[in-house]
């Protein structure tokens, strides 16, 4: 057992040495794996950061209240009767001045201009009161101040400033037929709220024609399952055509298309890109065998084992592989973890997220990598084992 | 004849070796020929547009709505030819999964507008007008949940509600319309604005945006402008663009996707090169010796270097014709399943031309450097060497 070990370690180091050897065709194996794991990694990271944007936005023990049926926030029409109606619901946690934690809102599509791109392109305009940073968690304000009640004053999400034109501390932008000042830069933990626009609601409702008119209410639980209690009490009221759902559902719901998309586009196209590189590193393995032919049977002939010619082909052939993985790992990791763009959301607006690399990422391109690296060493080690001895000693 | 036979005959010495080179110059061709055609697809909308249609949106953004009144006052600008106007539904059959692009337009203005994309019967156009409740069904949506003319169906809707509490609208099937051409999108249904202002419970009178033919492209930027005016510092300000910009504007919207195929298919290209390129330079040198012979019996130095490119393209050309072979029958099997997420993805000629143009550009570029060594090759050091 010892001595296998010994020869199969003897063979690996002398087989790793020889690479130089073959430098340009197993360089060649190992950038194909890299553009193997760095379109793999692309697309995991893209999707990773656009899920992690939209999911870290949701609450649970936030309840939005849209119109029965509607999907998104733009779909959602809800009137004040019905506000008042909700403020009056169960389960809804009080603020400190003994009021509601209600925040009815308006949700409005505005053109922004794209900076990579210059063309028009969807932002949000949320019109919140004064509860509406109250029923968020994680909000800060970065630079400047909050809007002043009744001014035309917008706060702006931070992602959004780096992705569009014009939404700098100070200027001045029309959205709509209004002028607006940029008072105030927020921060959400990344989340899609930083992809938002936010101004004062009374002030949106008149100056966007939309008087008396909300799109979603959001209410603070007091606890998460205090949900059901107030779905009960919006269907006992035939005035209140109303759903309620947690807002850790509905931005779950917002994220599943799009990032299915990236998904079901970024694996397949890995796995074609992966067998392109698996043959190159078949044909890199069997020309090593081949360089080898000689060696291999003087080897045979000392008396080593069918095994450890096996298998110090099937690591050289690996360790190829997960260099290029990891050549690959880091490359995705300068090139774009961090990267920031911007797509269009389930609300036909913009939502701006950075594309995410985790370890667990990382992970995955290796083990593609390792998996390419076997298949494609796998049968050249097989030739190098089975090699009559007497043939290869004459050369073939 | 011989020469090709030489040239085969090389380059299938090593069988295994090359099918892996042609494998892995099929999956290069493979990806690109999927890629270009969703490319072209996702695309397609700004380069069938005509140029001589402009659409009218409001302002503040396209998803804001229009008075109805609008439509008769553009229609009286000069140099306008026809005016329609549509009314976003959206909407889904049975279950809110299946989503489906619903428009309520015009009848007759709108078949004009898109007369020479559309192709209605003339039956189907009749009715069409005629028939409150009547919808025209694309072919792609009608093959897709199996409608046919004659049926009854019903689609619900998340935006609208009707004046009784119904979230839903009921429709007779009419007609089925065509494309005129492969690239226009069919994976949609129009059907009546005024039945449907007449049902809503809120919006009346309410328009989504307006298209507009005009006499000549020439007038395009003059009409715009002039459009633009007449609604300057009202409620409903506008904004009108081409077709095509508006096209290009809301594809931009989703990113960059151009530049996103073109760096996976980069990516895939440079591997498969590299790959290639070093495998071939590998099989030339083994074979500095028959080089040396047929350089000894007399072949030419650029006969030398025509056969060893010509391997090369040859090599690239049975591996790419294939790889897009298998794209073209890949998009043709899913085209149905991801209908709800791309327009028609269409097979075009253009994407295989450009996929042969590759072809030739990639044999030459893994095969130049082993044949100019083949060419430079003296004889007395090829049959020298062992």
């Amino acid at each position: 057992m010892r001595s296998l070990l010994l020869q199969i370690t003897a063979l690996t180091v002398m087989n790793l040495k020889s690479l130089p050897k073959r430098f340009w065709l197993s360089l060649s194996t190992i950038v194909a794996v890299m553009f193997v794991v760095v379109v793999l990694l692309a697309f995991l990271a893209m999707r990773n950061g656009f899920q992690h944007t939209l999911a870290s936005a949701g609450s649970q023990d936030v309840a939005m209240i849209l119109r029965a049926g509607s999907q998104s926030e733009v779909a959602s029409v809800i009137t004040h009767d019905q506000v008042d109606l909700i403020e009056d619901a169960p389960g809804i946690a009080k603020g400190a001045d003994g009021k509601p934690l209600v925040s009815p809102e308006l949700y409005l599509v505005v053109d922004g201009i794209k900076h990579s791109s210059q063309t028009k392109a969807n932002l949000p305009l949320r019109g919140m009161g004064p509860e509406g940073l109250a029923v968020r968690q994680g909000i800060h304000i970065v630079a400047g101040r909050m809007f002043a009640p009744g001014s035309n004053e917008i706060v702006v999400g931070k992602a959004l400033q780096s992705e569009f034109d014009g939404l700098q501390l100070g200027q001045t932008v029309t959205l709509g037929h209004s002028r607006w000042t940029v008072v105030g830069v927020f921060a959400a933990d990344g989340s899609v709220f930083e992809s938002e626009i936010w101004a004062d609601l009374p002030v949106v409702q008149s100056f966007f024609n939309r008087n008396n008119v909300f799109q979603t209410v959001r209410a603070r639980l007091v606890t998460p399952a205090a949900l059901g209690e107030l779905q009960r009490y919006l269907d006992s009221d035939p005035r209140l055509k109303l759903d309620a759902k947690s807002e850790a559902a509905y931005f779950a719901e917002q994220a599943s298309g799009t990032s299915d998309l990236i998904q079901k586009l970024g694996w397949p196209l890995a796995i074609a890109m992966a067998f392109g590189a698996m043959a190159g590193a078949l044909n890199t393995m069997y020309s090593s065998v081949a360089t080898r032919t000689s060696e291999i049977a003087t080897l045979r002939a000392i008396g080593f084992g069918g095994l450890p010619a096996f298998v110090s082909t099937l690591i050289e052939s690996a360790v190829l592989a997960v260099l290029g993985g990891v050549l690959g790992i880091t490359t995705a990791f300068l090139v774009f973890n961090g990267l920031s763009a911007s797509t269009l959301g389930a609300s036909f607006t913009q939502v701006v997220f950075t594309f995410e690399l985790t370890p667990a990422l990382a992970a995955q391109g290796v083990c593609l990598a390792l998996i390419v690296g076997l298949i494609g060493g796998i049968f050249p080690s097989l030739r190098a084992a089975r090699m009559p001895i007497l043939a290869g000693l004459y050369g073939s | 004849m011989t020469y090709l036979l030489l040239m085969r005959k090389n380059l299938f010495r090593h069988k295994l070796r090359t099918s892996l080179m042609i494998m892995s110059i099929f999956t290069a061709f493979a990806i690109f020929g999927v890629l270009a055609s969703i490319e072209r697809s996702v695309n397609a909308g700004q380069d069938i547009a005509a140029a001589d249609r402009l659409v009218v949106v409001n302002k503040i953004s396209f998803t804001q709505p229009l008075p109805i009144a609008y439509v008769d006052r553009v229609r009286a600008i000069q140099g306008v030819q026809q005016v329609t106007h549509v009314n976003w539904f959206g909407g889904y059959y049975q279950d809110p999964k299946n989503f489906l692009v619903a428009l309520a337009v015009d009848p007759a203005s709108y078949m004009q507008v898109y007369g020479n994309e559309l192709d209605i019967p003339s039956d189907a156009r009749q009715s069409f007008i005629r028939e409150r409740t009547g919808a025209l069904v694309g072919e792609v949506m009608a093959k897709r949940w199996g409608w046919k003319v004659g049926d009854h169906v019903t689609i619900a809707n998340n935006i609208y509600v009707q004046r009784n509490g119904s979230r839903s609208w009921d429709f007779d099937i009419v007609g089925i319309f065509k494309g005129k051409k492969p690239e226009v999108d069919t994976n949609y249904m129009i059907f009546q604005y005024d039945y449907f202002d007449a049902t809503r419970a809120f919006g009346q009178g309410q328009i989504g945006w307006m298209v507009l033919k005009t006499a000549s492209p020439a007038l395009n930027d003059q009409i715009a402008r002039t459009i633009d005016q007449t609604f300057a510092n009202s409620a409903y300000e506008t904004s009108t663009d081409t077709e095509k910009a508006l096209n290009k504007a809301f594809v931009a919207q989703f990113g960059n996707i151009r530049l996103i195929m073109l760096l996976v298919i980069g990516a895939a290209f440079v591997t498969i090169l590299m790959i290639v390129g070093n495998t071939l330079m590998m099989s030339v040198r083994e074979r500095t010796r028959e080089i040396g012979v047929l350089k000894s019996l007399g072949f030419p130095p650029g006969r030398i270097l025509r056969l060893i490119l010509g391997e090369a393209i040859l090599l690239a050309l049975i591996g790419g014709v294939q790889g897009l072979a298998w794209a073209a029958l890949f998009i043709v099997s899913v085209r149905d399943s991801v209908r709800g997420l791309l327009p028609q993805i269409p097979i075009s000629p253009d994407v295989a031309l450009v996929g042969l143009a590759l072809m030739l550009g990639f044999g030459i570029v893994t095969g130049l450097i082993p044949a100019l060594n083949a060419m430079r090759l003296r004889v007395g050091a090829a049959l020298g060497r062992s």
